[in-house]
């Protein structure tokens, strides 16, 4: 490569084209300015090799996918850290740690239509929610059960979907709430379709 | 170590022909106005160390606390989702600095930037110190590696790294606050990595800008310097040569000879390597050093000072000077406008958040009795103590009942909230939907919800044709 010399003090080699009478110096880059050019080149080389050839980097998608893993798993873990079956959410129903917290979870989101005694309807016609003391469950009266209706909700009578809302945690301790207001393994029957 | 030539104006005196860097080695000015930029230089380092220290309401004057995300700026809070506010803040800046700009030129790069701040009046202050003035420099960069040179050259960098490590340490409290800042400086490096590298990083680009790149930086990276021919016009004032009074140059006694004795001191003192005599340039970033060396001349040979002076190029073309021109008035209002507009915007900055949506699922509950919406309601506290909120809503017509908002609901400091709202509304007297105000009332202040709920239904059968 030939490199344009410029002899000191003399004029700078002016580029031969011209445009609108508007001519182009010919002087050389700062060799700094030269340093971050090739410094990105070799930057690009690496991580080109990094994310295309060793394919050790995540590419965006991978990244999200990655989080959404993460996110999942611990979802996961707060659900099996409460035990969602029958016995796991009767045994919550009687420990007084839970109830309290959950009774905190039922405060704060079923009181407008459950009120805050439970007893809904049987307690004023005006109310919107059934009574959760009694024995007979219009959705089925295991725990479980009543843990799926709050977290899928009854979309047709107004009952909300509470699985986005609240979580699997927070669920489980509203529910262990609701039993703790019945003996344990007290039979609950679901009501026949009206 | 290559020496500048003479300046001239088709190329950067810093930049060789081979593209080496030609380092400069600028006198020192003495004069007025020197020690006028340096008072005001050390009057802004003084506030650039002492902001985290000053307390405003609880927080330092400035705290960009990014962990909590929680921007504190002389008593005013700004959460995350104020950030819109930056627009106006930095188009304030912006419009600002057009306005200053088209009155005095680029007063800003020669009195207040950081660079010529800690440049002038810190680092080049140290290398005087422990290397002499421009002609022992040049001199000790000439000479071949000895222990002395060896000394002084250590003593120096010494000294720049000390003071870039302040400089780092500083612009880290404005983001982590002192006490953080100190508590994580007692603390080994893998405790705070996040913070170590950042201030490691910091004090390297400081040294490496301050001790190495210099005017580079003005004359080549900085955008303000590209944007004077667009900013200024020939009513700025600039810092110039009066080339009707100054030539022809020569010597003192010398007839038929201007004022400029051609001594070259306004050269030599120029800390980006520029010759004044040549013309408002890009290089020039209004330090005034040609200003206060040329009077020096002049004075010692009885001379009238202002040779080199503030003035427009009108001025120095011998027309008149003028202050108001149509783009002062263009960038003012445009200045005013963007004020007007943040003042707006910040004066509509709530302390608390409150919406509420319309809960998933169907839009409305029909029986035989009742009509019947839920809602989800959500409140965001954005400030460091707990809300006790009472809600209340308006626009309820008759026969609707509201359930979920009666008891009064507290908020924790930075805490969010939610609950159902369910809005019920007798068949009977459903006549089509309508929309509710929400609003939180905290004891001091109330808090509409950013827009009403639409209560909805099934439309209301006709009584006949």
């Amino acid at each position: 490569m030939t490199k344009p010399t410029i002899p000191p003090n003399a004029e700078p080699h002016l580029r031969p084209h011209r445009f609108d009478g508007i001519q182009e110096f010919d002087q050389r880059l700062p060799n700094w300015w030269l340093f971050t050019l090739y410094g990105a080149i070799i930057f690009w080389i690496g991580s080109w090799s990094y994310y295309q050839w060793f394919r050790e980097g995540k590419d965006g998608p991978q990244q999200v996918q990655a989080a959404l893993t993460q996110i999942e798993a611990t979802k996961l873990a707060a659900t099996a850290a409460a035990r969602i079956d029958d016995a796991g959410l009767w045994a919550m129903s009687r420990n007084p740690v839970i109830v309290e917290q959950g009774r905190q979870v039922f405060e704060a989101n079923c009181i407008p239509c459950h009120l805050s005694s439970l007893r809904g309807k049987s307690e004023s016609p005006a109310a919107i929610g059934p009574d959760l003391t009694d024995r007979t469950w219009i959705h089925g009266g295991r725990p479980t059960d009543a843990y799926r209706t709050v977290t899928q909700g009854v979309p047709e009578k107004g009952m909300p979907t509470w699985g986005p809302i609240l979580g699997a945690r927070r669920i489980s301790q509203a529910v262990a709430y609701v039993y703790s207001h019945h003996q344990e393994g007290e039979p609950i029957q679901a009501a026949p379709p009206p | 170590m290559s020496v500048a030539p003479p300046p001239r104006r088709d190329s950067v005196t810093t930049i060789g022909e081979d593209g080496s860097r030609r380092f400069l080695f600028p006198a020192d000015s003495r004069g007025p106005l020197t020690r006028a930029r340096r008072a005001s230089a050390l009057g802004l380092i003084a506030l650039y160390a002492a902001l985290p220290w000053i307390r405003v309401g609880g927080y330092p004057a400035v705290f960009l606390d990014v962990a909590r995300r929680r921007f504190h700026l002389f008593g005013l809070t700004l959460a995350a989702q104020d950030l819109w506010l930056m627009f106006f803040l930095i188009t304030g800046l912006g419009f600002s600095l057009f306005v200053v700009t088209a009155l005095f030129g680029r007063i800003w790069c020669g009195w207040a930037c950081p660079q010529t701040v800690f440049l002038d009046h810190v680092y080049r202050r140290f290398e005087r110190w422990f290397e002499g003035d421009a002609l022992a420099r040049r001199r000790l960069a000439d000479a071949p590696w000895g222990p002395e040179k060896a000394a002084r050259a250590l003593a120096k960098h010494g000294a720049y790294l000390l003071v870039s490590l302040g400089v780092a340490h500083v612009f880290l409290a404005y983001f982590v606050s002192l006490p953080e800042l100190w508590a994580m400086m007692r603390t080994g490096p893998a405790a705070h990595p996040g913070a170590f590298l950042f201030v490691g990083l910091a004090t390297g680009l400081a040294y490496f800008n301050f001790a190495w790149f210099r005017e580079q930086l003005c004359i080549i990276i900085c955008p303000y310097g590209r944007m004077q021919s667009v900013l200024t016009d020939e009513h700025t004032l600039v810092v110039g040569y009066d080339a009707a009074r100054g030539e022809p140059r020569g010597p003192a006694g010398q007839p038929g000879v201007g004022d400029c004795l051609a001594c070259e001191r306004c050269v030599r003192v120029c800390p980006t390597g520029i010759d004044i005599r040549q013309g408002l340039q890009l290089e020039c970033i209004g330090c005034t050093a040609c200003i206060d060396a040329c009077n020096e001349v002049m004075r010692r040979v009885g001379r009238p000072e202002g040779l080199v002076r503030y003035d427009s190029q009108a001025g120095f073309a011998g027309r008149g000077r003028r202050w108001w021109r149509p783009r002062l008035g263009m960038y003012g209002l445009l200045l005013a406008l963007g004020a007007a507009a943040a003042l707006w915007a910040a004066a509509g900055i709530h302390p608390l958040l409150l919406s509420a949506t319309r809960m998933v699922g169907a839009p409305y509950y029909v029986d035989e009795n009742f009509v019947r919406d839920q809602f989800l309601i959500r409140v965001v506290n954005k400030q460091d103590h707990p809300v006790r909120l009472q809600l209340s809503l308006s626009g309820l017509p008759p026969g609707a009942a509201a359930r979920g908002c009666e008891a009064p609901l507290t908020v924790a400091p930075m805490g969010e909230e939610v609950r159902p709202l369910i809005l019920e509304q007798a068949r009977a007297a459903f006549r089509g939907s309508f929309a509710v105000r929400l609003r939180a009332d905290d004891g001091r202040a109330v808090t509409e919800a950013d827009r009403p709920l639409e209560f909805l239904g099934p439309l209301p059968a006709r009584d006949g044709p």
